[in-house]
């Protein structure tokens, strides 16, 4: 068989590789390897894997190397736990889109992978479109009639429709920063969080401008490209970052606010992303130091108004990619400690993958819904009434995960948790 | 009558046990002969004995280690460590009748300060043995961590002999403490007594000994002794008096630990009559495990390291032994014979493994001239 | 990376040894696929060599199943945990079958009355730890890859860390075994007691590596967590006056928990990776602890400050919170690791020496590096004498560099035997090292090691080509053969 390393230019860098001392640090940190228990799930194995098909001992359009490369999360909790600073994330990244340059994929996957990455995700009103029909034909039970007819992937995927209506109206241009004016920023409102969860991009600004910060509300932005870039389509990446920094770049704001975490990741990685790109490298790399998590700004800039009480036992269940991908941590759980009568308890397993992580519901149900339950159980054992996360697909995720356990437990946004409170203030 | 032989160095040692080998001649280890009472034994061709063994071969102040011959009486080991203002932190049995380094290490011979310092298994770091085949091995070394091939001291420890002959050992030292006091409180029954050891045990006060011994008007006294700086000494002291006054009894200070664990530790060298059995015991079965000795024996006397847990028994009755002995493995632990009226065989049956022990008995002494009888295997 | 000259045993191979351990286990638990054999070639040391097949029991039958048919087709059979050993002691140099116990891997009983826990072979070192720290206890030996490293793996190395100075290693804490042997024989050593009856098998069983049979279950003591602790940092302007220190505190009848030591090139890459806030511009820093009932703990601390200031210490930082002292022991625990920002690989070596020997060993370690043109960390547990130097180098440089690397390694090994040391401590001699015991043993030591190794294992099955010289591998270093 002739050995072809890595197809592309894109291919996991061996500098990268062989900082791994393989002392095998990450494994306990990583829920494949718990749940699977083999090394080439684990991210040492994977990594291995990656130099193997970079030595010429593995061929990159392999089944096994698309495999263990898909069944990771890229929740990245490896990163956090190395010693030697691998950056995985990277690493992952470049491997999928190796697997994705090097497999001919059959036509249905091929469709349906242009149908969701350039069709569905980047347009605001399909998407829309798709959680409104989702919502519906979960009302109509639709999920039951999928099963059926024998679609369970999708009928799984409808699973993680949240219970509420969708809101996707659309907010104003701009939110006015009340008492003194402290700063401007600009808020990145995300293609999922836009579809379903415009609410919590409501909140956000809300907080905001409770805490003097005036947000502008762009209407020329587009999707960040995290789930194409997590899935290996760089191609698809790239044009995404471009369209977003020409777009907002210009805007005179002192940050960038998501409130997504796996946007956040993503965006504050452009400069990576677009690291061979000679006009767009450095552009990529400013762009990114201006992106702020929502939370990361605030506990920056500081509450200037106390929020009100909210009675109530929360636990934050940490999303992967604000924890591992951003080592975002500290700031949420202070925000949430600034609420008068919320009480943190904690929960196992916190800094674990719920199983979302990003289109993995899709590519790995079992292992997804593996995860899911493990998650769910845990948070049934912490005896918290709310679960308090920073992330849209967690949010669904842990969600669907309670009810499969028959928990109602809600599960909520960081910045729909501080919006509330600061209605109870108003309120008082 | 057999003969006594005294080789005065490791080769001459090993040399005496290859001839031995040769002509089928039975030998008996010999130190301060305070275990003669231990366990079955058999009349032997040879008597081999340590005393020109003898002598502390090195000492590193600043290492904490010290090597010195087997035939060293611990006692002997005192004075010159003292000096420096070190310690062997071993307390067995027998050391003010003459037990030496060797037959310590051979018999696996532990004190109350197990819990706090570590037996003879933690604090050996190395021994030198003659072997029945005229060589003479080292295992171990004069290091405090060595992990390079088998930790053979360990087979050493406990072998009764039966596998080679110690001729010298290196073991860990310590700093003598600045402070050391101690002291006691008397309940009615061997539960509570045993439950206020645990509350201690249960503590990071780590104590030199947490007795609970049956007095001779049938109570049951709890001993702690402390070492130490003079505040974590002071506060187990006073942990000890909240143990007791929690079920009810005022606890008594002693200053002089020495006088108060001393003779705890010679119940099996005591004048009185009846046999000794040795337990080793899951820590919670010791009460359980006393109060059936009681049962079988109204006039048992009783010493127990409740931190290890391991319990002393001194029966009148013989009869009652192999009771005791069903008794603890019923329990968890195991026992043997420590002193018997009537040299015998106990009725206990082969530990798991015993095919791997008589395995290595035949691989180290293939033609079982070493302590014939005296290991677990025969 | 240096695949290891492999002695192949004649026996059962390849892809028709794989079809019969589908039938005998079920598929679920065995790999077989050549590009999944080749993750199970490295573990967290430089050596290298596939496996013919890998086996994930669930329980110890499976692990008797498989002995029994491997001891009737001679197949070797080699365990491993995490991968997280120094001296490939996972790594199948003669072939056969790698048994992973990943899935082997559940706290079985926390038996809180008697202190003790009865674990599964796979499980992680701390999570042991975490599981017991509700009832007020914690299982001592803490490697420094104890969120990884398995109990399984921490018994056959006979592990130790920086809190084994007062409280002991591992084999100081192992109470009983199930070992299953290379014939398919389940056997029970010891139990919750503390002494068993007969020769101590748990003791001698415990820092075998694997060649005296595969450990399924392990009884551990668990020890009451310590009341209090005074954690310190010392920043001193040169190794010898940290290792002066050293010897200042032993000599003044203080044994802390922990006395753990740091070159300046090992706080750098430290310092880069977790950031624990070491400084850099210390020639070398001291990590100490005690600790115990809360009772004297500061005056004692206070003492070993005073030592500290009087042996030249630059810098003297004490640890207030829980968090600060995690982040000090973080920077240690991770020193081996951090060694990834400085070079593609490292070499590091185990040897122990009378503490006394520190300022000497160590200006030989830096003589080495130097005439070699390596650069070597030092990362160590100063109170035991127990060195890790870490020689840093590019495996992709290929063989050539690796021997070279090797060579500089096995003069400062002969230097710790020199001064009356051992070549390991607590990593393990496994296929890394095992040319050199004849450094530290003599011939007459080490027959009788291979008569208890014939005792265990008389077929030889049992993690061959480690611990002892190979005869194909050591042929050069017979000539050395010491005392």
């Amino acid at each position: 068989m002739q050995r072809i390393g890595f197809p592309n230019a894109d291919a996991p860098l061996p500098e990268l590789i062989s900082r791994c001392v393989h002392c095998g640090l990450c494994l306990p940190t990583c829920p494949t390897f718990a749940e699977l228990g083999v090394e080439m799930d684990s991210p040492r194995g994977r990594i291995r894997l990656m130099k193997n098909v970079h030595d010429g001992r593995l061929d990159a359009d392999s089944a096994a190397f698309a495999d263990h490369m898909a069944k990771c999360l890229d929740c990245r909790a490896c990163e956090t736990a190395c010693p030697s600073g691998v950056s995985f994330g990277k690493l992952m990244e470049a491997a999928r889109s190796q697997v994705v340059a090097a497999r001919t994929p059959n036509l249905a996957e091929g469709l349906l992978r242009r149908a969701v990455f350039r069709g569905l995700i980047t347009s605001p009103t399909r998407l829309a479109l798709f959680a409104r029909f989702g919502y519906l034909s979960k009302r109509l039970g639709g999920r039951t009639i999928l099963r059926l007819i024998g679609l369970k992937r999708l009928a799984e995927l409808l699973d993680l429709v949240p219970r509420t209506a969708p809101s996707s109206a659309a907010l104003p241009a701009r939110f006015e920063a009340r008492g003194t004016k402290r700063g401007t920023v600009a808020l990145f409102t995300g293609c999922v969080m836009r579809a379903a969860f415009a609410d919590t991009n409501a909140a956000t600004a809300r907080v905001l401008a409770r805490n003097g910060i005036e947000v502008l509300v762009p209407e020329a932005q587009t999707c960040c490209g995290a789930l194409h870039a997590h899935a290996g389509e760089r191609g698809d990446a790239r044009v995404l970052a471009k369209r977003n920094i020409a777009l907002l770049e210009p805007l005179a704001v002192d940050a960038f606010i998501v409130n997504a975490a796996g946007c956040g990741a993503n965006l504050k990685e452009y400069g990576w992303l677009l690291k061979d790109d000679p006009r767009w490298a450095e552009r990529g790399e400013r762009f990114s130091l201006r992106v702020k998590d929502a939370s990361e700004y605030l506990a920056a800039v500081g509450l200037t108004e106390v929020p009100g009480p909210l009675r109530a036992t929360a636990a934050y269940d940490e999303p992967c990619h604000l924890l591992h991908g951003q080592k975002i941590s500290a700031q949420p759980r202070a925000l949430l400690a600034a609420i008068p009568e919320l009480q943190l308890v904690p929960l196992a397993e916190a800094d674990w993958c719920c199983g979302s992580a990003g289109t993995y519901n899709v590519t790995q149900p079992e292992l997804a819904a593996r995860l899911g339950h493990r998650k769910a159980q845990h948070i049934v054992r912490s005896g918290a009434a709310m679960i308090v996360t920073a992330n849209p697909g967690c949010q669904m995720q842990i969600e669907a995960a309670l009810r499969r356990e028959g928990s109602t437990t809600p599960v909520v946004h960081l910045m729909d948790v501080l919006d509330r409170a600061y209605a109870r203030a108003e309120a008082r | 009558m057999p003969r006594a032989e005294r080789p005065a160095s490791a080769e001459a040692c090993a040399e005496l046990l290859r001839d031995c080998a040769a002509d089928r001649r039975t030998v008996r280890v010999r130190g301060g002969g305070t275990k003669d009472h231990q366990g079955p034994r058999r009349d032997t061709d040879v008597v081999l004995e340590t005393a020109a063994l003898g002598g502390i071969v090195d000492h590193v102040p600043e290492d904490l280690t010290v090597t010195v011959g087997a035939g060293t009486p611990l006692a002997a080991l005192r004075e010159p460590l003292r000096a420096h203002g070190q310690f062997l932190p071993l307390d067995p049995p027998h050391i003010g009748r003459g037990a030496t380094v060797g037959g310590i290490i051979a018999a696996n011979s532990d004190g109350f300060g197990r819990y706090r310092y570590g037996g003879v298994r933690d604090l050996l770091l190395g021994v030198r043995a003659a072997l029945a085949d005229g060589t003479v091995a080292r295992a171990g070394g004069r290091v405090v961590k060595n992990v390079a091939g088998y930790d053979l001291n360990k087979l050493f420890i406990g072998s009764q002999g039966t596998l080679g002959v110690i001729v010298e050992a290196t073991f860990k030292i310590l700093p003598i403490p600045p402070v050391a006091r101690a002291a006691s409180a008397t309940f009615a029954s061997a539960g509570v007594a045993f439950d206020a050891a645990d509350a201690i045990v249960r503590t990071s006060l780590r104590p030199i000994a947490v007795v609970v011994e049956r007095t001779a008007d049938r109570r049951w006294r709890l001993v702690l002794a402390a070492a130490g700086e003079a505040a974590p000494v002071e506060r187990a002291i006073a942990e000890l008096a909240g143990a007791a006054g929690a079920r009810g009894v005022t606890a008594e200070a002693h200053d002089d630990v020495e006088a108060l664990l001393g003779p705890l530790r010679e119940l099996v060298d005591d004048s009185a009559p009846g046999s000794v059995v040795r337990v080793a015991l899951p820590l919670s079965a010791q009460a359980a495990f006393a109060e059936s000795a009681v049962r079988s024996d109204r006039d048992a006397r009783i010493v127990a390291d409740a931190a290890s847990g391991i319990v002393l028994v001194r029966l009148r009755e013989e009869a009652a032994v192999d009771g005791l002995l069903a008794g603890a493995r019923v329990l968890g632990g195991n026992g043997r014979i420590e002193r018997t009226v009537v040299a015998r065989v106990d009725g206990s049956p082969e530990p798991p493994g015993a095919f791997l022990m008589r395995r290595l008995k035949d691989a180290f002494d293939p033609h079982g001239i070493l302590e014939p009888g005296r290991s677990v295997v025969g | 990376m240096t695949a290891a000259p492999a002695v192949v045993r004649a026996g059962l191979r390849g892809p028709e040894l794989a079809g019969a351990l589908r039938s005998l286990l079920g598929a679920e638990k065995v790999l077989w696929a050549r590009e999944d054999l080749l993750l199970y070639e490295y573990d967290g040391a430089i050596d290298i060599a596939t496996p013919d097949a890998v086996v994930l029991p669930n329980e110890t039958a499976d692990v008797a199943k498989l002995a029994r048919f491997c001891a009737e087709h001679a197949v070797p059979l080699v365990p491993r945990g995490a991968g997280t050993g120094l001296s490939g002691g996972a790594i199948p140099v003669e072939g056969g079958v790698v048994i992973s116990f990943a899935r082997m891997s559940r706290i079985l009983e926390i038996d809180v009355p008697n202190l003790r826990a009865v674990v599964q072979p796979g499980l992680v070192n701390l999570h042991l730890s975490t599981a017991a720290a509700p009832s007020g206890l914690y299982f001592v030996p803490d490697p420094s890859s104890q969120k990884a490293c398995t109990l399984g793996g921490n018994v056959a190395e006979n592990s130790g860390g920086p809190h084994t100075l007062a409280y002991g290693v591992t084999t100081n804490h192992v109470t009983g075994l199930e070992v299953v042997l290379s014939d398919g024989t389940v056997v029970r050593l010891g139990g919750k007691a503390i002494d068993s009856p007969g020769y101590d098998l748990v003791g001698t069983f415990v820092g075998s590596e694997g060649t005296l049979g595969i450990v399924t279950e392990i009884t551990v003591k668990l020890t009451p967590l310590p009341e209090d602790k005074r954690t310190l940092m010392a920043a001193f302007p040169t190794m010898d006056d940290a290792s002066n220190t050293v010897s200042a505190i032993i000599g003044a009848g203080i044994v802390p928990s922990a006395m753990e030591m740091m070159d300046q090139l090992s706080t750098q890459a430290v310092e880069a990776s977790v950031g624990a806030g070491y400084p850099l511009d210390a020639g070398g820093i001291l990590l100490l602890e005690v600790d115990g009932v809360r009772d004297g703990l500061d005056d004692l601390l206070d003492r070993i400050q005073a030592i500290c200031r009087a042996s030249h210490a630059q810098e003297l930082r004490v640890a207030t919170t829980a968090l600060e002292r995690d982040k000090l022991w973080a920077g240690r625990k991770g020193a081996f690791a951090a060694m990834g920002r400085l070079a593609s690989d490292y070499y590091v070596q185990d040897g122990v020496i009378p503490r006394t020997k520190l300022p000497q060993v160590l200006r030989h370690v830096i003589d080495v590096g130097e005439r070699y043109g390596l650069r070597i960390a030092n990362v160590f547990h100063a109170g035991d004498g127990n060195l890790h130097p870490l020689i840093m180098f590019d495996g992709s440089k290929g063989a050539e560099e690796v021997e070279r690397v090797k060579a500089a390694g096995r003069e400062i090994l002969e230097m710790c035997i020199a001064v009356g040391g051992s070549i390991t401590g607590e990593h393990g001699v496994g296929m890394e090292k095992n040319c050199y015991m004849p450094l530290q043993y003599s011939p007459v030591d080490m027959a009788v090691m291979r008569r208890v190794k014939e005792a265990f294992d008389p077929l030889g099955l049992s993690n061959p080509g480690k611990v002892f010289p190979t005869p194909g591998k050591c042929k050069e270093f017979s000539l050395h053969a010491a005392r």
